[in-house]
């Protein structure tokens, strides 16, 4: 049945509180899948690289939908909130800017309506957007399980390809993101063949500037590597320096050696280590 | 469960069906409801030939383009969902309707009803929307016929009529 426009059949759950899910998700384990917008469970559920039993569908639970900013907890997204409601969120566009940048360039205006940027990281594709300008900005995830509630960093969330920490028996309702303080800027760049494309390669930077002096860098770096990874050689090289065009060429070639990029349908190694450079370079400059 | 009783509202009527519980909203729209202006293209999220339009408060107009692909009908329980052949009022098309037919912004025809749906959610964001933004938005919907320049000036006559009413 692979390919075939008419979905195999499973067994739908329709949780209507957080709680419900977690016992849904601690009964059925491995044989569900969790559903919020769908947009990628969907494509793999024809392909057939996902075949639950079950599926926890959450877009019944009416406290999953929320952007919430406050200086004492940062960034909070729900996740039912779509990739549309961050776009048109004013404090993520302003405090934000990678992970703005990320949902601007993010596939089309149908899917964004629809998918999630929680879904994004549950989807542990080396390509995601959302994951990328996430990883840079340090964001955790919330999960939800049976023993109770736990955040984990998104550096440690990653664990493979379509791998995540996530335990079969917990559910993710959150997305948290440090507040951002004075000096501290970002940026997000990609490279597709189309916009609509999923990304060759794809990059966010986040900078903790004092002037022209860099007091510490994140850089992420998505479709290098089976999961998105931090590019950490090259954040030392920024980290107590001043900022300059040369200072920026050797971030550039740091990462083109730090990733470990692979030929695939999208791009090739070889592409993808040379223009690694060339975004780092933009991303950064877009920072400043 | 296997399968579920719903209510959605189309096009101002009220259905109350019992769905599948993996048959996809296209899949209700076309082979149960027989509402067959709704196109089954690509079936993945990338043509935006399924675009309906479906409630939501926060957005431009109170609804927003989903692709009815990629959405399951078990989970559309009271939505009010619009397709293209519920524009029309008291006889009378829709201007993005008609802006297509005066522009000539049809060829084969299958992209069309996808296409003023993300249309008309464009103009209901922003009446006076340029080329730039209107090709950008256009983005998840595909015309294998390549007629975009006569759509997008389907769109921007559209507009320049709704904003001088």
């Amino acid at each position: 049945m692979s390919n075939s426009r008419i979905l195999p059949e499973f067994d739908l759950l329709v949780p209507q509180s957080v709680s419900e899910a977690v016992d849904m998700a601690a009964r059925y384990g491995d044989k569900a899948a969790v559903l919020a917008g769908g947009t990628d469970l969907m494509i793999m559920l024809q392909k057939g690289t996902a075949t639950p039993d079950y599926i926890i569908a959450l877009g019944e639970i009416d406290d999953l939908d929320y952007i919430k900013y406050s200086k004492s907890d940062g960034l909070r997204i729900g996740a039912l909130t779509t990739i549309t409601q961050l776009i048109d969120n004013s404090t993520v566009k302003k405090n934000y800017p990678a992970l703005w940048q990320a949902c601007k360039s993010h596939s089309a205006p149908q899917i964004r309506n629809v998918a999630t940027p929680l879904g994004n990281i549950m989807r542990a594709s080396p390509s995601g957007d959302c994951s990328c300008a996430l990883l840079a900005l340090g964001a955790r995830v919330v999960l939800e399980g049976a023993k109770g509630r736990r955040e984990v960093l998104l550096d440690d969330f990653f664990i493979g390809y379509a791998k995540t920490a996530r335990k079969a028996d917990e559910i993710a309702v959150e997305i948290l993101l440090p507040a951002v303080q004075n000096g501290l800027t970002s940026s997000f760049v990609r490279l597709t063949r189309t916009n609509f494309d999923l990304s060759k390669i794809n990059m966010a930077v986040q900078l903790d500037m004092s002037g022209k002096t860099c007091n510490e860098a994140r850089i992420a770096v998505g479709a290098v590597a089976p999961t998105t990874i931090r590019a950490k050689k090259a954040e030392a090289l920024l980290k107590g320096a001043k900022i300059t065009d040369e200072l920026i060429k050797k971030v550039g070639s740091a990462i083109a050696k730090e990733i470990k990029p692979i030929d695939d349908v999208r791009s090739t190694a070889e592409y993808r280590r040379e223009v690694s450079a060339v975004l780092a370079e933009r991303a950064i400059k877009a920072c400043l | 469960m296997k399968k579920r009783s719903i209510t959605l509202y189309i096009n101002g009527e009220e259905y109350t069906i019992t769905v599948q519980a993996h048959h996809t909203l296209v899949h209700v729209l076309r082979n149960q409801l027989n509402m067959t202006d709704v196109k089954h293209c690509c079936g993945r999220g990338e043509c935006g030939a399924c675009t309906v339009l479906v409630d939501d408060a926060d957005a431009p107009g109170g609804r927003k383009p989903i692709d009815a692909c990629m959405v399951l009908a078990a989970m559309m329980d009271g939505k009010k969902i619009t397709t293209v052949a519920g524009l029309e009022e008291d006889g009378k098309l829709h201007p993005v309707q008609q802006a297509f037919i005066d522009e000539g912004a049809v060829q084969c025809g299958f992209c069309t009803g996808g296409m003023i749906m993300k249309s008309i959610s464009i103009l209901e964001k922003n009446p006076k929307a340029k080329e730039d933004e209107i090709r950008s938005e256009l983005e998840g919907n595909i015309c294998r016929c390549t007629g975009y320049v006569k759509i997008v000036d389907a769109v921007k006559k559209a507009g320049s009529w709704s904003t001088k009413r």
